[in-house]
């Protein structure tokens, strides 16, 4: 593991003394090799996730600072505090917030991107929902990729459904809807082409099993990856096409919310909390979470990862 | 759990070749680092680590490793707690302690790995307490350090059914003391429960020991218990439960150590799960880092 740099302050006192419960601890940014962390980043951390639950944890903070320094060197701004005042003082204070936030959720994405809730939905969620399901004659598992850009993750979870299609999905019929708002990242997504940097957590057994070359060093995502996944353009906020999307056993809606003010978001959730079936699950992006928008939804921990529950009428727990 | 193998682990704990023995300073030193209000007598804990060089000179060696990046190594115990902060010294005094009791060869479990999970539960149970007003933090870091002494228990006096045990728990990724009852016919509960009457722990820990992974059959501390069960349970998810992914899902709010850890302390409704959970992700780095240095990489 990664060890980052520390620095600690040195108390300079006497033998008995009153001693904080830590020794305060600033740590170097690590992308940076020089200068602390300013504290008023932490005060940053905190209103980001007051009001997107977006939490940027201790070692990743350098990543927030990383980016309010861009917004200050756009503003002309000369130091955090002075930043700050325009992140809650300022007349323009919510644009800012929201300028803020797309330089932290940049979209930087590719397939395979979280691993535990690929290994959760595999090994823990599957195998539920497969056993809450034996006794329906057709056997269908549908998943929706909400906001789903170039389509890095829809293909990833295809290539894992069609991994368990042999074991626990045989005889299953599988529907991946994967909709977004720009029609552009839609149409990259349906040509499914990808370099490098999207593949770059795709192992070679994946690479060869459902990819063929393309052009340009690039690879292109094999026919039945295609066929098992439809795309198109959904805007979330169009409540009368939300109210369509039934009968979903997961949602994925990963770093989408976070553009969405406080009113929107929570109608958005709530319309995922409908359109799941009973014991389904909803997943956010690895530091996004839910807050106290919806609380008909249970916070589940798996190993790695957190999702949201639609209680099942067997669990008890309506 | 019946007679007859109560009366076993009984046995077999007493005539362990080697007994484990509690460091004559360790539960001194957790009575004097878990001073109220935060004020610790630092010459006390000096003079008291001092009765074990041993564990002064581990303590030294883990302070000044590149974990803690300090640019001038700590000379002594006293140099130590001024530069890094009571509470990792805390840390690290105490895995010293326990570490020193159990000798390395005797492990099943591999020793990082375990404590990697009672730290990280340790931490977890103090944080918690921090967030309910009527908690008592230091009883519950204790608690939570202390909870799983069986499998030490299990790798002395039940080696080789420990072994067989762990590996059905790793091939079926299901949770240890599961895997322990359904090999064994009983849990790390019971036999840490032997040795901690053994080491006559308070009361209250003993319940923790030996009640939580059930909760119910807990007479007199309760509460304690909950916080302790939900902890371990938060770690095992968050990267720090026993080295291999168990196929568990963890409804918290619906376990029902909540409801009996609510009725107790009211301002658990007001704790946010999710940013403790995030909150918890930031100091699992940190205690990889420090198990690794205490144990030497092993």
């Amino acid at each position: 593991m990664e060890r980052k740099s520390r620095e600690y302050f040195v108390l300079t006192a006497t033998a008995k003394m009153t001693i904080a419960a830590h020794a305060p601890v600033t740590r170097l940014a690590p992308n940076k090799g020089a200068g602390a962390i300013d504290p008023v980043y932490r005060q940053v951390r905190d209103l980001v996730y007051k009001v997107s639950g977006i939490y940027k944890a201790e070692e990743k903070l350098y990543l927030l600072a990383d980016g309010c320094g861009r917004r200050m060197q756009q503003l002309g701004v000369r130091n955090p505090c002075e930043y700050w005042d325009h992140l809650t003082a300022h007349p323009t204070r919510d644009g800012e917030l929201r300028q803020l936030l797309n330089e932290i959720t940049i979209g930087e994405t590719c397939m395979f991107r979280s691993q535990p809730q690929l290994d959760a939905l595999r090994k823990v969620i599957l195998p539920e929902i497969v056993a809450d399901k034996a006794k329906q004659i057709n056997k269908r598992l549908r998943i929706w990729s909400a906001g789903c850009s170039t389509g890095e993750e829809s293909y990833t979870l295809a290539m894992n459904m069609l991994e368990e299609r042999d074991r626990l999905l045989k005889g299953w019929t599988i529907e991946i809807l994967a909709t977004d708002l720009n029609d552009r990242s839609v149409e990259t997504a349906k040509t499914g082409i990808y370099g490098d940097y999207a593949l770059r957590n795709t192992t070679d057994y994946f690479k060869r099993k459902y990819f063929s070359a393309a052009d340009d060093k690039k690879l292109q995502v094999s026919p039945e990856l295609k066929k098992l996944i439809t795309f198109s353009r959904l805007n979330l906020q169009d409540d009368s096409k939300m109210l369509f999307m039934k009968g979903m056993d997961l949602v994925f809606c990963c770093n989408v919310l976070i553009y969405f003010d406080g009113v929107s978001k929570s109608k958005v959730v709530n319309h995922f909390f409908s359109n799941l079936n009973l014991g389904g699950y909803f997943f956010l992006g690895t530091s996004e979470s839910l807050m106290k928008l919806n609380d008909q939804f249970h916070l589940i921990h798996f190993p790695g990862t957190i999702a949201y529950w639609k209680p099942s009428l067997s669990s008890g727990k309506l | 759990m019946n007679t007859s193998v109560s009366s076993t682990i009984r046995d077999r704990v007493q005539h362990i070749e080697t007994i484990p023995s509690i460091p004559a300073v360790f539960l001194p030193l957790l009575k004097l680092l878990g001073g109220s209000e935060g004020e610790v007598n630092v010459e006390e804990v000096v003079r008291l680590v001092s009765y074990d060089n041993s564990i002064a000179a581990q303590c030294l060696r883990v302070a000044s490793s590149p974990l803690f990046g300090m640019v001038q190594a700590p000379k002594s115990i006293k140099g130590a707690v001024l530069t890094l902060g009571l509470r990792r010294v805390e840390t690290i005094l105490l895995t010293c302690c326990l570490g020193k009791a159990f000798p390395a060869k005797k492990w099943v479990l591999d020793p990082v790995v375990f404590w990697r999970h009672s730290l990280g539960c340790a931490m977890v149970c103090r944080r918690f307490s921090e967030k309910l007003a009527a908690a008592d933090g230091e009883k519950a870091y204790m608690a939570g350090l202390l909870h799983d002494i069986g499998f030490m228990v299990n790798c002395l006096a039940f080696p080789r059914e420990f072994g067989t045990a762990m590996e059905r728990a790793c091939r079926e990724e299901s949770p240890l003391h599961e895997a322990e009852q359904a090999s064994m016919g009983f849990t790390h509960c019971e036999t840490g429960q032997a040795l901690a009457e053994r080491w006559k722990l308070a009361d209250d820990i003993i319940e923790v020991i030996a009640h939580h992974h059930a909760i119910e059959q807990s007479q007199k501390a309760q509460p304690l218990v909950a916080l302790v069960h939900l902890s371990d349970l938060l770690c095992r998810m968050r990267g720090l439960g026993y080295g291999y992914y168990e196929r568990h899902k963890v409804d918290l709010v619906s376990d029902p150590a909540w409801a009996i850890l609510l009725q107790q302390h009211h301002d658990l409704e007001g704790v946010d799960l999710v940013r403790f959970t995030f909150e918890l992700d930031e100091a699992v780095e940190e205690i990889h880092a420090l198990v690794s240095t205490v144990f030497g990489g092993a």
